[in-house]
């Protein structure tokens, strides 16, 4: 057996690369932190139902619109990362690229819809709801920022050509899982904090 | 290759003349630097990361310990002023959280740190620069929440005054609790002290979190061949179980302060009652973090139990996967009891019942491992050098502190002694009784082979009676102070009562206790200073780590050794002949050692920064909303150029004949 | 070293494979997003559109986890990572969502109000 033990690429008992198996831990992790908050959303939802009604605010259009966008990005991330296993650098830049662009452009709808609640009298310090919302939606935006981030500067590596596709598809493939990530923690922020708000 | 405390006496390999190459980034990186400064901040090495976090843990001990001397100080009569009311619950609130978060975590991760890797066999973690920010992460942390003392100082001193979103307040050190309960810390009601704790808290999460996941990757991964699960020393596994555990406890704790840091500084309504906050919601998400935490500080100490008794006994551990299913037991069922410190809150009649059975279950695979433990006692041909005094110590002492926490799983009883001295009596003796028993066990056991010399004396009898002694003075009248009333957390106490007598006695008791750390600060030092080469295996002992030199050298093993069966080195030496140790042949390419970096000290100084500069702003300090935002750029930094630089590493050839 | 040296050729078609479960995959959970959309606003019995709702999210959330993430194709251990994480939050919602009622808020004390 190699002992190249620190060779990050290494994997040894249990056949699972390093990198990955961290990766998905750390997606363990993340699910505690956003379960913790969305618990604190509902619970204040289920205590104070009567304190505001979001219907009139919440345009179900353009967050369903954003959802498909973010739905749509994760479908990119998994062409790129299959891309970078095929060896294929160009079709990896494409994907990589588009996966930035949508990333971006539901940012933006949130960035439009935050500043539209703000004008309409929902801030941060709106009570409950205010907090709560805000502080979801905002994190998981930071979180949607990191990885668009994450995703230029590879973009970008992958030009200096020290992007071997062998050595670096775990790279990819764990910056994949965590986009994947972000999006199905939106899938459920979409049902728990707009749809269900719409059930009569 | 610069001269430190690991690399033994007599230089091992013949490298020619190693020289460090450039990153990825162009830069060079600080291997083999001949600055003694620079290759200890820079290191990713496990066994200096563990040595570093040892003696932080060691200094905030005795930190900690004068916080404690100074409170039994204040309460050794009624009436007494040695410290203002505000003083004390400051000194409370500092002692909790500094033996917490500062002396037992650290303590039990120089631990992991140094042994893990040893015990299975491999070079390093997975992760050795992750590990890297980890320590320095941890170091950061510290500096923010102490840097409050020296803000309380100027305020006393009369150079500064809060103002903007604290004006008014004057306690700059934290002062509401180690748990923070809202609403006493929104910003009505306390100072930048609780900024302070948010913060420091938070970074300590980051050090914590980071580790933790580094080390499952590594318990998984990284075991030698042959280092089956079940053959691990149970002290790997109780590091495996603690690890998730801080992966899933932790982040309920991370959304709490950020809530309470939102409510703080933005003014939002999580725990605000007059905006709507719940201020239960708090204890609630405290506790959901805070009771895993408690089994994340006893479990490694029940690990540092589980080698000593079998090497001090010359006999197997009785019932080994017993007693590793019992440890996993106890983890998971530990997320499901939180809110057995809240029976007093009103929870309702269904929740408390369920809560109280839950924590009764818990105290089953508990008991199962000191059953365990004495089985292994029972017939073997005990030897009682220093670390199984402790470690004998630890069963005893341990199971008090469990009897007193069976009396309040029973929530009728807990009425009364909620929020009692009856409470501190419990949680001291599984602490000290428990942890602190236990890890200074596996420093006297394992200071030989961190530090290659051997004890010399007998002081550590006189450690260990008189630590004994002062627990037992200091915390058992408490059990009685609680039944007949007395409060916690009150600076003082008015005469006529009765607890008069209790409290002299305790405050006699903690100085005893106090005098007997200090005898064994004594007898590291005079280890340090006087002690004799230790040699290989000491103490005839049973695990990996003893087949290494001592200390070992910086790449662990010469060649990756194929592991036979559990209790590989005992099998090794006296077990049968097709049970021996064999090794891998490594081939012509060497050891690759992983390199140095800047990165994650850089990363993790940024730490610094947005830790004060919130709190600075807090507390009405102009321009401070910069400089936190430059400490996130500088973490932001450090971690691009970390992934960029590349991994490196270099390659070592040890001679045939070394270990 | 890597997953993919030694099974280069077979990867090949494996991706094709996977390529196809992809974009099966994205048709479906945008058809999904749509009938969500269109849900909300039926006449029909609030609690089955709440069930129908919880039920389409958590089959969203599991495939893209099953496919997109690849832990159908991975080892069981990374399963039981993030498993563990994801059962230990969902119990404490739950359980939150159980303790926390109304009966025990003090509406005086709330000036919001």
């Amino acid at each position: 057996m190699s002992d190249d033990a620190h060779n990050n690429d290494s994997h040894h008992n249990l056949m699972v690369n390093n990198k990955k198996l961290l990766m998905w831990l750390f997606l363990g992790s993340d699910c505690m932190f956003f379960g913790t908050m969305i618990s604190t959303h509902l619970i204040y939802r289920k205590l104070y139902p009567e304190s505001f009604d979001p219907t009139s605010l919440f345009s179900l259009e353009l967050t369903s619109f954003s959802t498909f966008i973010l739905l749509m990005s994760s479908f990119l991330m998994a062409l790129a990362v299959s891309a970078m296993h095929k060896g294929d650098i160009k079709s990896f830049r494409r994907n990589t690229l588009g996966v930035i662009f949508f990333g971006l452009i539901f940012l933006a709808c949130q960035v439009f819809e935050f500043t539209e609640f703000v004008h309409e009298g929902l801030t941060l310090n709106s009570g409950t709801f205010g907090s709560t919302f805000f502080m979801l939606t905002g994190t998981h935006g930071v979180h949607v920022a990191i990885g668009v981030f994450w995703l230029t500067c590879m973009y970008f590596y992958s030009y200096t050509g020290k992007m071997d596709p062998h050595e670096s598809a775990i790279d990819v493939e764990v910056a994949g899982l965590y986009w994947h990530f972000v999006d199905i923690v939106w899938i459920i922020i979409f049902t728990v904090i707009y749809l269900i708000e719409f059930i009569k | 290759m610069s001269s430190t405390l690991t690399e033994p006496t007599t230089p091992a390999t013949h490298d020619h003349a190693l020289k460090p190459e450039k990153s990825n980034l162009g830069l060079m990186r600080p291997d083999h630097s001949k600055s003694v400064i620079i290759d200890w901040l820079t290191t990713v090495d496990h066994k200096k990361i563990g040595i570093m976090y040892g003696a932080m843990a060691l200094f905030f001990l005795l930190v900690g310990g004068l916080e404690a001397l100074i409170i039994r100080a204040q309460l050794i009569v009624p009436e007494n002023d040695l410290v203002s009311a505000e003083r004390y619950n400051q000194l409370f609130t500092m002692h909790g959280t500094t033996m917490i978060f500062l002396a037992i975590m650290p303590l039990n991760a120089a631990f992991f740190n140094f042994l893990v890797p040893l015990q299975i066999g491999a070079r390093d973690v997975a992760f050795p620069r992750i590990n890297s920010f980890s320590l320095w992460a941890f170091v950061a942390g510290a500096l923010v929440l102490n840097f409050s003392w020296l803000m309380q100082a100027f305020s006393e001193l009369g150079w500064f005054t809060a103002s903007g979103p604290t004006a008014g307040m004057t306690d700059f050190v934290p002062g509401m609790g180690w748990f923070g309960y809202a609403p006493l810390t929104e910003r009505q009601f306390t100072g930048v002290g609780t900024d302070f704790w948010i913060m420091g808290l938070q970074i300590l999460g980051i050090a914590s979190l980071s580790a933790s996941m580094n080390f499952i990757a590594t318990i998984v991964n990284m075991r030698a061949p042959g280092m089956k699960m079940m053959r691990l020393p149970v002290f790997t596994w109780m590091t495996l179980i603690v690890s998730l555990l801080i992966v899933f406890a932790f982040p309920a704790i991370t959304i709490a302060l950020g809530q309470l840091m939102f409510d703080r500084v933005f003014d939002t309504s999580f725990f605000q009652v007059a905006q709507g906050g719940q201020p239960i919601l708090w204890q609630h998400l405290f506790w959901i973090f805070g009771h895993p935490e408690v089994y994340i500080l006893v479990l490694p100490a029940m690990g540092i139990v589980s080698e000593v008794l079998p090497t001090f006994s010359k006999k197997p551990l009785f019932g080994y996967s017993i007693v590793v299913f019992s440890g996993a037991v106890i983890g998971f069922l530990g997320f499901a009891v939180w809110s057995h410190h809240m029976f007093t809150t009103g929870l309702g009649k269904v929740a408390t019942a369920a809560f109280s059975l839950l924590t009764m279950a818990i105290a089953v695979p508990t008991g199962v491992k000191i059953f365990n433990w004495i089985g292994t006692l029972w017939g073997g041909r005990v030897r009682f050098d220093a670390p199984m005094i402790f470690s004998v110590g630890f069963i005893w002492m341990f199971m008090m502190g469990g009897f007193s926490g069976i009396m309040h799983s029973a929530a009728p009883a807990d009425a009364q002694q909620q929020d009692s001295y009856f409470v501190i009596a419990h949680f001291h003796y599984v602490a000290i009784g428990g942890i602190l028993l236990a890890s200074i066990s596996g420093l006297y056991f394992w200071l030989p082979k961190i530090l290659g010399k051997m004890w010399a004396g007998k002081l550590s009898t006189w450690v260990a009676i008189l630590s004994t002694v002062g627990l037992n003075v200091t915390f058992f009248p408490m059990h009685f102070l609680g039944l007949i009333g007395m409060p916690r957390r009150t600076h003082t106490y008015l005469s006529g009562f009765g607890w008069e007598g209790y409290n002299m006695i305790c405050s006699i008791g903690a100085f005893i206790l106090g005098f007997s750390i200090l005898l064994f600060v004594v007898d590291i030092i005079l280890l340090m200073t006087k002690g004799k080469p230790a040699g290989n295996d000491p103490w005839d002992a049973r695990t990996l780590e003893w087949a290494t030199t001592s200390p070992p050298r910086s790449y662990n093993f010469a060649r990756t050794p194929i592991i036979p069966a559990r209790d590989a080195l005992w099998e090794h030496k006296h077990g049968a002949k097709n049970r021996k140790i064999t090794f891998v042949d490594e081939g012509i390419h060497g050891i690759h050692m992983p390199s140095q970096s800047w990165m994650p000290f850089i990363a993790s100084f940024g730490f610094v920064p947005l830790g004060l500069g919130l709190c600075l702003m807090q507390a009405g300090v102009a321009y401070m909303g910069y400089v936190t935002i430059g400490g996130l750029a500088i973490i932001a930094l450090g971690v691009t150029l970390w992934a960029i630089e590349g991994p490196g590493g270099y390659h070592l050839h040890p001679k045939e004949d070394e270990i | 070293m890597s997953d993919t040296l030694s099974t280069s050729h077979a990867d090949h078609s494996g991706e094709e494979q996977k390529y196809h479960a992809f974009i099966n995959l994205a048709l479906v959970l945008a058809a999904i997003t749509g009938i969500e959309l269109v849900l909300v606003y039926l006449p029909i019995n609030g609690t089955f559109i709440f069930a129908t709702l919880v039920s389409l999210s958590l089959f969203k959330f599991f495939s893209v986890i099953a496919w997109f993430m690849h832990l159908l194709y991975d080892k069981l251990i990374l399963t039981l990572a993030f498993g563990t994480g994801l059962s230990i939050a969902s119990g404490t919602v739950v359980a939150l969502m159980f303790i926390m009622d109304r009966g025990f808020v003090d509406f005086e004390a709330i000036s919001a109000f």
